[in-house]
């Protein structure tokens, strides 16, 4: 029955999908016509049938099992699927709704993102908090039924395109720091709603700044329950791990084995016994980091859920995006340093962007705790403040001679 | 092909571990480390006769279980833990795999079963260093000269394997434990668990065995990655729960020592390198049953993997304990002397990674 699955997965991707990517998703480079494009292909690949393969058909999904999903990824491993907006929000607002959300957010959201029609970003990171985001100062005050949100986020991937996101405010100051935490549904074209795109070390604008400005949520806008929006967060960031773990990077990514390799090749570089050696080490590493997100695939199709061990993967990808990094730097030499081929210059500007993926989504020092804590079940970093009132914390960068966090926002 | 563990091959891992517990706990190879003994024969007894590990990847029609590769890995992963001395390597592993390759029917019926049943002790000489054998009677009575160091059980074995220059190219030779002419002298091994000789060959007589010896060195090649590769998986995870258990229950600063980042992010590390090596031996192992045209990649993967990734637990798994994992009362240094041992055996990480590009066409 998979095997059918397979070969229709296959014959699509074959008919539908690009090698390539036709354009990146940095916002930049005419954004409008990628954006179109973007959902145009999310909403053939739902027309297909392959769009929330694991999801239950009564929200929009396939109600398929990871078999299916493994499956898939196997076959889309030789395309760049040109869709990557939608990344965000089904990996981790999606399945967070689907985690913890009402049956009526389930219904009203999951399906439009599965068919490409509204795109979503995560609100976590701010100023004064990202690795320790439990210390977030954005705020939702209670109105009626609803709530006011005021505030400032950083670091929102995709929020210059983003239909809605999934943000986190206090909604209790005076209690300990993640237990005055809740999540929210915030409609990104709602009035008081400011994005502002910022530049990352390649030049491009991934992503923004973010400002609320008394934007009214209403009362169906929480996700899960009030002040209990850490163990929302907690499941977002699991989803995120695992997802950007799992990810497999495309076979023809410029920054992968084949292309370095092929670069290489064509510089005359493949003849040195240490060329071939990093390169053979390469695809060693390579393969070990896409087994192990198979393995864990399977794992849960077994009823063994990755857990903790999402954060081995998600470390184990940013490793191997430094590790390659190197290898291109001694395989292609001073050719990165400047070059007029384009390749190679491709491959420069992801070697810039490597250092982003072990901070993106939870630092690889972040990894390594949660690893050595939640995994090996060492004791946990001492001086982690799980009683104070957070009013009376000191967070981010503020200096220790002003007055703690009153909770407001900047 | 699946990653996971089959419900047979989990029963297969459980017996092996409860056995390496019972019957081979670490202590029994510091009795060797003592006595002087190569291995403990009534463990390697009870490891063929009882458990059927040597059968386990030869066919039924020699004799074995015909269970795979992939069984044979996760009994090696279980006995690489424990570091359990055997010949087990060597001859069910290395020589009969060998042996398999060729088209030498009579040498198969009449050795394989032996092996199988851990009755008789063959084993492989190859060794990566430049002393080599070479054909030095003619056709019809052929014999052996040369020098093959080190090979693993080497002393022990009944009849030894042994590749030559034969003037034609590479022939592999059977050669008896009794030949004359032969002489085998223990080597001072690094590795506790393991046995090593030095062979010498003086006009030795030799039988020639029939078939493509240069792909049956290669496919031994292959097996010796996946069997050291699953090994170390075994013997890393064993450094993995010793080190992290200790971290939580020695004591500094009034933290326990896992509380410590320094500490607390190398066995992270240590966690995920072993999971990446892991997940490279199952594949290897599945490739090496069902899908054989990628055998020899998958295989050099796990290893490349795990050569790096074991050694370096090892030293980290002295380092995290102080003092006490330095001292020859403690067992890290067994690990750390077989971590440094299945570094190089059968190729060095370098040599490992030029065969590697070799078969990826770098
Ligand atoms: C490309 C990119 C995209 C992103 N997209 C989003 C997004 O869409 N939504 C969103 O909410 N956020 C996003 N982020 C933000 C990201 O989650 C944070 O940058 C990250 O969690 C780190 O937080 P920080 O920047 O505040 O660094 P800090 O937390 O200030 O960390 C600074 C340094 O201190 C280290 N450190 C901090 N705490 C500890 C500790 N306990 N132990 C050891 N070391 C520690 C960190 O590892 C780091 O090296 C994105 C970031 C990047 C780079």
């Amino acid at each position: 029955m998979t095997e059918d699955f397979r070969a229709r997965a296959r014959a699509w991707l074959e008919a539908n999908a690009p090698r390539r990517a036709a354009g990146d998703d940095d916002g930049e480079s005419g954004a409008a016509t990628t954006l179109a494009e973007q959902k145009a292909f999310q909403a053939k690949l739902y027309d297909a049938g392959f769009a929330g393969i694991t999801w239950p058909t009564e929200y929009g999904g396939q109600g398929l099992t990871n078999a299916e999903q493994i499956d898939w990824s196997r076959e889309a491993r030789d395309y760049d699927l040109p869709n990557g907006a939608f990344f965000i929000g089904l990996s981790m607002p999606g399945n967070t709704i689907l985690e913890v959300g009402s049956e009526a957010q389930k219904k009203r959201y999951l399906p439009a993102m599965l068919r490409g029609e509204e795109i979503w970003c995560q609100l976590f990171s701010e100023p004064g908090a990202g690795s320790d985001v439990a210390s977030l100062q954005t705020s939702a005050v209670r109105d009626g039924d609803g709530w006011v949100l005021n505030g400032q986020k950083v670091w929102t991937s995709g929020a210059q395109y983003s239909d809605f996101g999934a943000v986190l405010a206090r909604t209790d100051p005076a209690k300990p720091k993640h237990e005055g935490i809740s999540m929210f549904i915030v409609d990104m074209h709602a009035p008081g709603v400011t994005v502002r795109p910022l530049k990352v070390a390649t030049g491009h604008s991934p992503f923004n700044e973010v400002f609320f400005d008394n934007v009214r949520i209403p009362a169906d806008g929480l996700i899960g329950e009030e002040n209990k929006g850490w163990a929302a967060a907690v499941v977002m960031l699991r989803h995120e791990r695992i997802a950007i773990g799992t990810m497999s990077a495309p076979r023809t990514s410029p920054l992968g084995y084949e292309s370095l390799r092929s670069l290489a090749a064509g510089l005359g570089r493949t003849d040195d016994q240490a060329v071939r050696r990093r390169l053979a080490e390469l695809y060693a590493r390579s393969r070990g980091v896409q087994l192990f997100g198979l393995l864990l695939r399977e794992e849960a199709m077994a009823g063994r859920l990755p857990g903790a061990r999402g954060s081995v993967a998600k470390l184990a990808g940013s490793d191997l995006g430094r590790f390659a990094a190197n290898v291109a730097l001694d395989v292609l030499g001073d050719q990165l340093a400047g070059s007029d081929a384009e390749e190679l210059q491709t491959v420069a500007t992801l070697i810039v962007a490597a250092p982003g993926s072990a901070i993106a989504g939870g630092t690889s020092e972040i990894q390594r705790n949660i690893i050595g804590e939640r995994v090996l079940g060492l004791a946990k970093d001492p001086g982690v403040d799980r009683s104070t009132p957070f009013n009376q914390l000191r967070v981010g960068t503020q200096r220790s001679d002003v007055p703690a966090s009153s909770g407001e926002p900047r | 092909m699946t990653l996971i563990l089959t419900d047979e091959e989990q029963a297969l891992a459980d017996s092996v571990r409860r056995f390496v517990a019972e019957r081979s706990p670490l202590t029994s190879l510091r009795q060797l480390i003592s006595s002087g003994e190569p291995f403990d024969a009534g463990v390697w007894k009870q490891m063929t006769a009882q458990l059927g590990l040597a059968g386990l990847a030869i066919p039924e029609e020699y004799g074995g279980a015909g269970a795979g590769l992939s069984a044979l890995s996760v009994a090696l992963v279980e006995l690489g833990a424990g570091l359990v001395a055997s010949p087990l390597l060597g001859s069910a592993v290395l020589a009969a795999g060998t042996l398999l390759r060729l088209d030498d029917e009579d040498a198969k019926r009449e050795l394989l079963p032996g092996i199988a049943a851990g009755e008789l002790m063959a084993t492989l000489a190859l060794a990566g260093g430049r002393s080599k054998a070479v054909l030095v009677g003619d056709g019809s009575e052929p014999a052996l000269s040369g020098t093959v160091s080190p090979v693993l059980n080497g002393t022990e074995a009944d009849v030894l394997l042994v590749p030559a220059d034969s003037g034609s190219g590479t022939v592999l030779y059977l050669v008896r434990a009794e030949a004359p002419g032969l002489t085998r002298t223990r080597l001072a091994a690094a590795d506790h668990s393991r046995s090593l000789a030095r062979i010498r060959l003086n006009a030795t007589p030799a039988r020639a065995l029939a078939g493509d010896a240069a792909a049956a060195l290669s496919a031994a090649a292959d097996l010796a990655n996946l069997a050291l590769a699953s090994e170390s998986a075994g013997a890393m995870r064993a450094c993995l729960d010793m080190t992290s258990g200790y971290a939580k229950i020695r004591v500094a600063f009034g933290q326990p020592i896992g509380a410590f980042q320094a500490v607390k992010h190398r066995l992270a590390d240590m966690q995920k390198n072993w999971e990446l090596g892991y997940a490279a031996v199952r594949d290897a192992a599945r490739a090496g049953d069902e899908e054989p045209g990628r055998f020899s990649v998958a295989a050099s993967v796990a290893r490349v993997l795990l050569a790096e990734a074991y050694f370096d637990a090892v030293v980290d798994t002295v380092q995290l304990h102080g003092g006490i994992g330095f001292t020859w009362e403690h067992d890290a240094h067994l690990y750390y002397k077989n971590g440094l041992s299945n570094k190089v055996l059968f190729g060095t990480p370098g040599e490992q990674l030029d065969r590697l590009a070799d078969s990826l066409g770098i």
